[in-house]
């Protein structure tokens, strides 16, 4: 080797060392949230369905507030909270509650999570538009969901054969929360689970290609989400009465029995620059946003 | 420099070579340790047989159920239907780039099947989803389009590279002197290539296979969007047209909601194991037949 191949030599290795040397993580575990919060840079990170609206709310926020740096990005609730707690995130986004087991292992990282309300949203039932349903019975459409109720002929659609069922994937808090209010019965039957046929898809929008293109197919997706290539289904609630079709006001005054609350999550009460941000998103601004992408928005809109 | 200076300089690049060459076969090792560490509580909590044999894999019921076999299943059909495209289009495809294709067309075919292998998979699932499944489900009346046949001919695509590459070195290998010997004594191209040729080359050409098997059990992000993600046992031929969930797309899905240390982390774990092992297999396995290739050219 030359001379002067040999400096390089040397010189890329020295490079790779110090790089791999200043990889370090440098989000603590437990205490605070990491060393960005109050500096001016959130890392937002979680749900798929929340993931438009906190596109939406980083590019309202930076509008007003340049100097805040605000990292956007999905992979489900699950892993949402997974990142606050390992403290790679400042907000978690959750479409569903924080569980027990989450709670105990912040706990042990020596974190409180707190739940912040910022909108809500209904679960929409969707089926394919050459589908006839209209309506289904919340029990019928659970026995649907674990394989009970195979045929269409059974739930309310004869003849169009077997029925092809489109879920989420385990994590999504989607998923989790339709298997709490519908697969467990409201959580009276937690033996009950997705029956495996189930075509676990990885997005909102997986789900509504989904339906869309197959004509015996059922899935759900975020209210927001619907779009006319779909075609919704109303619930009959468990208690019975009329159907209710999902829409801001029935998510609101409570009568649509497929909604839930979408929050963002944080490592004790916000301070700094999370705290800005979740004001403004709880405020008219963000709210207004809410609306728009297709959510409930929540108190004084 | 000076003969001193130029010595020790020596010294700290051999050694420094010589760490990261030790350095990798240490991380393989770890990865290793690291997945078996993290695997053993699910062996202990349940018995192997419900692990391997169980047809059930409900992580989030109550109580939960872990049985691999329909992912394991669901992994060697779309794996199977993966080779049984691949190894045969690789192969001839090698064959023809080596032996019978003129040079010019050569150098347009190698750079074109290489670009094959740099496409991301993301690419070949969003391909399949929207627009290869579909088209098959009409074509062949399937109730969804989303299934194993779908992922084995996404994979195919991913694995023919690999496969023609590396058989088409081995193709090239066999001494020139061989087929002239043949085709003195009478023998057509064909029954050259056919009889010769590829026999010679044989130790290459299951290595060829052998790397394209592990690429295609290995993949995840493709057929996670395209066989349907339902773990399923899949039954028969019909089980091709039908959903299946392999055991890459099942950890990419849930190791993100999955509490830590729990018996479905554990679970989870297991299944990287497996993969590991398999994956590992093939590969020294593709490496002892290279090894033979490379006596059986000397």
């Amino acid at each position: 080797m030359t001379r002067m191949g040999r400096s390089t030599l040397a010189g890329i290795l020295a490079l790779a060392v110090a790089a791999a040397a200043g990889c370090s993580r440098t989000g603590g575990t437990g205490g605070q949230a990491g060393p960005g919060a109050g500096a001016g840079s959130i890392r937002q990170i979680g749900s798929t369905t929340m993931l438009a609206l906190a596109e939406k709310w980083r590019g309202g926020f930076n509008a007003s507030h340049p100097d805040v740096s605000i990292a956007v990005s999905g992979g489900g609730s699950g892993t949402g909270i997974k990142a606050l707690i390992s403290g790679t995130a400042e907000i978690a986004d959750s479409s569903r509650d924080v569980k027990a087991e989450e709670m105990k292992q912040a706990e042990a990282a020596g974190m409180k999570l707190v739940s912040h309300l910022v909108a809500r949203d209904g679960m929409a039932v969707i089926v394919n538009p050459a589908n006839p349903l209209r309506e289904i019975p919340l029990a019928v459409l659970s026995d649907v969901y674990v394989g009970k109720t195979r045929d269409w002929g059974q739930a309310g659609a004869p003849g169009l054969g077997a029925i092809q069922i489109a879920s989420r994937d385990s994590a999504s808090g989607t998923y989790e929360m339709f298997r709490e209010t519908v697969v467990t019965l409201g959580g009276r039957d937690k033996s009950r689970d997705y029956a495996p046929e189930a075509l676990k898809q990885t997005s909102n929008e997986a789900v509504l290609a989904l339906v869309g293109q197959t004509k015996n197919a059922i899935g759900y997706v975020g209210l927001g989400y619907v779009n006319d290539t779909v075609k919704v289904v109303a619930i009959i609630p468990e208690r019975g009465g009329a159907a209710v079709a999902p829409s801001a006001e029935t998510v609101s005054s409570g009568g649509y029995p497929l909604a839930r609350s979408l929050y963002c999550v944080t490592n004790g009460e916000p301070t700094g620059a999370v705290k800005t941000y979740l004001d403004w998103i709880k405020g008219a601004e963000g709210q207004a946003i809410v609306r728009e992408l297709g959510f409930v928005p929540v108190g004084a809109p | 420099m000076d003969q001193g200076r130029r010595r020790s300089w020596e010294w700290v690049v051999e050694r420094l070579i010589k760490a990261a060459g030790v350095f990798a076969i240490v991380f393989v090792v770890l990865i290793f340790a690291f997945l078996l560490w993290d695997a053993l509580p699910i062996f202990r909590e349940r018995p192997l047989r419900e692990l391997l044999a169980g047809g059930r894999w409900s992580p989030t019921a109550e109580p939960p159920q872990f049985g691999m076999l329909p992912l394991l299943l669901g992994s060697l059909y779309v794996t199977a239907g993966a080779l049984l495209l691949a190894v045969p289009l690789g192969l001839a495809t090698a064959v023809f780039i080596a032996d019978v294709a003129p040079p010019r067309l050569q150098e347009v075919l190698k750079p074109t099947v290489d670009l094959l292998a740099a496409i991301p998979s993301v690419v070949f699932g969003f391909l399949g989803l929207l627009l290869v499944g579909p088209w098959l489900a009409r074509w062949l009346n399937l109730p969804v389009a989303q299934f194993a046949a779908l992922g084995s001919l996404m994979l195919a695509l991913m694995a023919i590279p690999t496969i023609v590459s590396v058989s088409e070195d081995a193709i090239r290998a066999v001494p020139r002197s061989l087929r002239d010997n043949s085709l003195a004594l009478g023998a057509t191209h064909w029954q050259t290539i056919s009889r010769v040729v590829v026999p010679a080359a044989r130790s290459g050409i299951v290595a060829a296979v052998l790397l394209g098997l592990g690429r295609a059990i290995g993949e995840t992000m493709t057929v996670l969007m395209v066989t349907g993600n339902a773990a399923v046992i899949p039954r028969g031929l019909q089980g091709f047209l039908r959903p299946v969930e392999t055991m890459t797309a099942t950890i990419a899905a849930e190791m993100g909601e999955t509490a830590y240390r729990t018996s479905h982390y554990h679970a989870l774990f297991a299944i990287g194991l497996i993969l590991f092992v398999v994956t590992f297999l093939t590969n020294t396995l593709a490496d002892l037949a290279l090894g033979r290739a490379g006596r059986a050219a000397r």
